[in-house]
């Protein structure tokens, strides 16, 4: 058995001599290749293409580019200071390199997102109407104005299409109660007067797109 | 969904540094300790990340589905650090409901009611290439041995550092668009202590974190492995598509090349094993939305010489078999954290020769009356734990733990005596000059032990943590009433614990 476990030791050793970048899990080397980090590091939370299971972590399928971006940089600047921003992304940022962080962005905008079963609930209705026609006398603008009439994005504004409803949610309710998200300033004028009702019926509304 | 989720948790940064400082050097200079490992402030500086990525709630050391990648993956992730140390301790202060029921509470109770710093633990932790890492804890214990005063009396504790769990990993993660494989080998010194979910016996001990030199009464049963924790073991794991997970592993006595694996742990205390022992698990995972489950089953069999005799005598060895199968259930969504975890560990040995020789003679049932068979050539006992907590802005949790350890009357666990022609209870039954200890004592010869825990905690920063644990027995080595023989019940030894936790 010591036999055993010291060839096995060295043969452990040996192997390391032969680490793969392919298959690097360090973000402190410019030299990982972002799809590699995407798939050994960031999948672990947001799927292999994007599509997270939990919702505690964001959709990235398909997502904007320029907004991608645009937050990977707020996290790494410690400009994003939501709670799930700094728990979970400030220190997994903290080193990568704008060519990486581009390489990322290019990865989840190439992927497919997955569109979760509808319910076609009164919620969603609620919803489409918040969305499509925004809450005019409040002065509420329409979602789709910025962020498209599929909810698909544009450039700086996210995507938003079959989002996570429980992230929708918890990040409109960041805009217009803190200060956490400073990049999303405009969302705090818009989401000023949403109820929480209006918040949850929209997040539900976009989580599932349902057509028109 | 309540709103103060958003005004409440703010980065580490923007604490308040003088409550920080406060809580931690409070903690610090208690001088602590526990077994409630593996919060590791080292590996949080690896990633960067806050420990509630890693640990479910921020409750210490159970895992999140990404804590659990992290830990397969070879603890890789991130970028290594120039220091890779954490320490940990934990205080704590119990009391057992009855303190007269004894021959010298003294000696059956010296810890009780008193503030104790029982030990603390040294990590050495984090990614070393990007396919190797390392997990090495060494834990000083402030009570582990005791000095005798000219008398026989007891005097001082000493305490000493030695070897606790390790786990040097490979691991290599094989993904794609389809596939996803991750494939390791460990070299650690207790079985199970490499796997990711926290019902498998090396874990599972830590449910409800209790460390058993904190008090004699408070550290209840757990589905343990026969084998022990101070080996020398190779194990080989792979988990597929976040589905199947397997590993096989092979432990042998910690000695020679591998002594630093049970370091500083006396040789008459290391488990002695013979040959090589096979460990196994294989467990079934699912994740869905909030929520993931594992349902799982461990094993081992191992050939344990016992304890202190002379291992080239092949009739001090007993050999263990254990089975079991446990399941975990996690929802986690901020700011809710609920988990369930279940064990269940059945334990057979078949004693060694010698101890079987010198078996003491026949003992009887609680009843008093009903004779137990003189010698067991071997014996089972079950173990089962189940605990639910709720943490909410892993910030305030509670936890309900019950366990419940079943077995057949064991003549080998008798340590009182009772003489049903006499009617009177002695403290050397067989006369064989083993003195029957009146607290400890188990006039049955059963091990059925069950109760409940409950636990409500406080984490007012991710380094620190304060609970309150009350653990309720309603059978204690047998038997609810006078299970030692000498009118001592199973509810005197419920025991109330406060602790204080901190890491960094």
């Amino acid at each position: 058995m010591r036999n055993t476990l010291a060839i096995s030791l060295v043969a452990t050793i040996a192997v390391v001599g032969c680490s793969n970048l392919e298959r690097s899990r360090s973000l402190a080397n410019p030299a990982t290749p972002a799809k590699t980090i995407a798939l050994q590091v960031c999948s672990n939370c947001h799927g292999i293409d994007g599509n997270s299971l939990s919702p505690n972590f964001p959709n990235l399928a398909a997502q904007q580019k320029p907004y991608f971006m645009a937050q990977l940089k707020e996290f790494r600047g410690h400009n994003r200071l939501d709670p799930d921003g700094f728990e979970y992304m400030w220190g997994l940022s903290r080193s990568l390199t704008d060519s990486q962080i581009e390489g990322l962005a290019d990865y989840y905008a190439a992927q497919t997102p997955k569109r979760p079963a509808t319910t076609a609930s009164q919620l969603t209705s609620e919803g489409r109407e918040i969305f499509e026609k925004g809450v005019p006398e409040k002065k509420i603008p329409p979602c789709s104005t910025c962020h498209g009439d599929r909810g698909q994005g544009n450039e700086a504004f996210p995507r938003l299409a079959y989002q996570h409803a429980d992230y929708v949610y918890k990040q409109l309710m960041v805009f217009q109660r803190t200060n956490e998200r400073p990049e999303g300033a405009v969302m705090k004028t818009v989401a000023h007067e949403l109820t929480e009702q209006n918040m949850r019926a929209v997040a539900a509304f976009v989580q599932e797109f349902p057509a028109p | 969904m309540a709103t103060t989720l958003f005004s409440t948790r703010r980065p580490a940064i923007l604490i308040s540094h003088w409550t920080a400082a406060k809580l931690i050097a409070m903690s610090m200079l208690l001088l602590l300790t526990s077994n409630m490992a593996n919060a590791l402030p080292a590996f949080a500086r690896q990633t960067g990340q806050n420990c509630v990525a890693c640990h479910a709630g921020g409750q210490f050391p159970e895992l999140t589905p990404y804590g659990r990648m992290f830990k397969l993956t070879g603890y890789t992730i991130g970028e290594r650090t120039s220091v890779p140390l954490s320490v940990m301790a934990v205080a704590s202060y119990a009391k057992v409901s009855d303190t007269a029921k004894t021959d010298d509470s003294t000696v059956d109770f010296q810890k009780n009611g008193a503030p104790l710093f029982a030990s603390s633990s040294l990590f050495l932790a984090g990614k070393v290439t990007d396919n190797i890492g390392v997990f090495v804890q060494n834990t000083y214990d402030n009570y582990a041995a005791q000095s005798e005063g000219p008398n026989g009396e007891l005097g001082r504790f000493k305490g000493h550092s030695s070897a606790d769990n390790m786990d040097f990993r490979y691991a290599d993660r094989f993904i794609g668009k389809d596939q996803d494989l991750i494939f390791g080998v460990s070299l650690n010194n207790n079985p199970s202590v490499a796997d990711p979910w926290n019902s498998v016996a090396a874990w599972m001990q830590y449910v409800p974190g209790a460390s058993p030199t904190s008090h004699q009464f408070f550290d209840g049963p757990y589905p343990e492995l026969g084998a022990g924790g101070n080996l020398a073991g190779l194990s080989a794991y792979a988990y597929w598509n976040q589905t199947i997970y397997a590993e096989v592993g092979l432990y042998r006595t910690a000695n020679r090349a591998f002594s630093f694996m049970s370091a500083g742990i006396p040789d008459a205390d290391t488990t002695k094993l013979s040959g090589t022992n096979p460990y196994w698990r294989l467990a079934y995972n699912r994740e869905w939305g909030p929520h993931n489950i594992m349902v799982g089953t461990s094993g081992m069999i191992a050939h344990v010489y016992d304890g202190g005799s002379d291992i080239s005598d092949p009739n001090n060895k007993a050999r263990f078999k254990n089975t079991g199968v446990d399941a975990q259930y996690q929802y986690l969504l901020d700011p809710h954290t609920i988990t369930v975890q279940v064990a269940y560990m059945r334990q057979k040995e078949a004693y060694s020769a010698n101890t079987i020789a010198g078996a003491a003679p026949p003992y009887f049932l609680a009843d008093g009356v009903t004779p137990v068979a003189a010698v067991n050539p071997s014996d089972k006992t079950n173990a089962l734990r189940a605990k639910l907590t709720y943490v909410y802005q892993a910030k305030y949790g509670g936890s309900l733990s019950f366990f419940n350890v079943t077995g057949n009357a064991n003549t080998l666990n008798q340590t009182s005596g009772y003489d049903s022609t006499s009617l009177i209870t002695t403290d050397d039954p067989g006369g064989t000059g083993i003195t029957s200890t009146r607290v400890n004592g188990n006039l049955s010869g059963n091990p059925a032990t069950r109760g409940f825990t409950y636990e409500a905690f406080w984490t007012p920063i991710q380094y620190a943590r304060v609970g309150v644990q009350y653990t309720a027995y309603n059978k204690f080595n047998g038997a609810s009433d006078n299970y030692d023989g000498f009118g001592r019940n199973a509810k005197d030894n419920n025991t109330l614990r406060f602790y204080i936790w901190a890491a960094y």
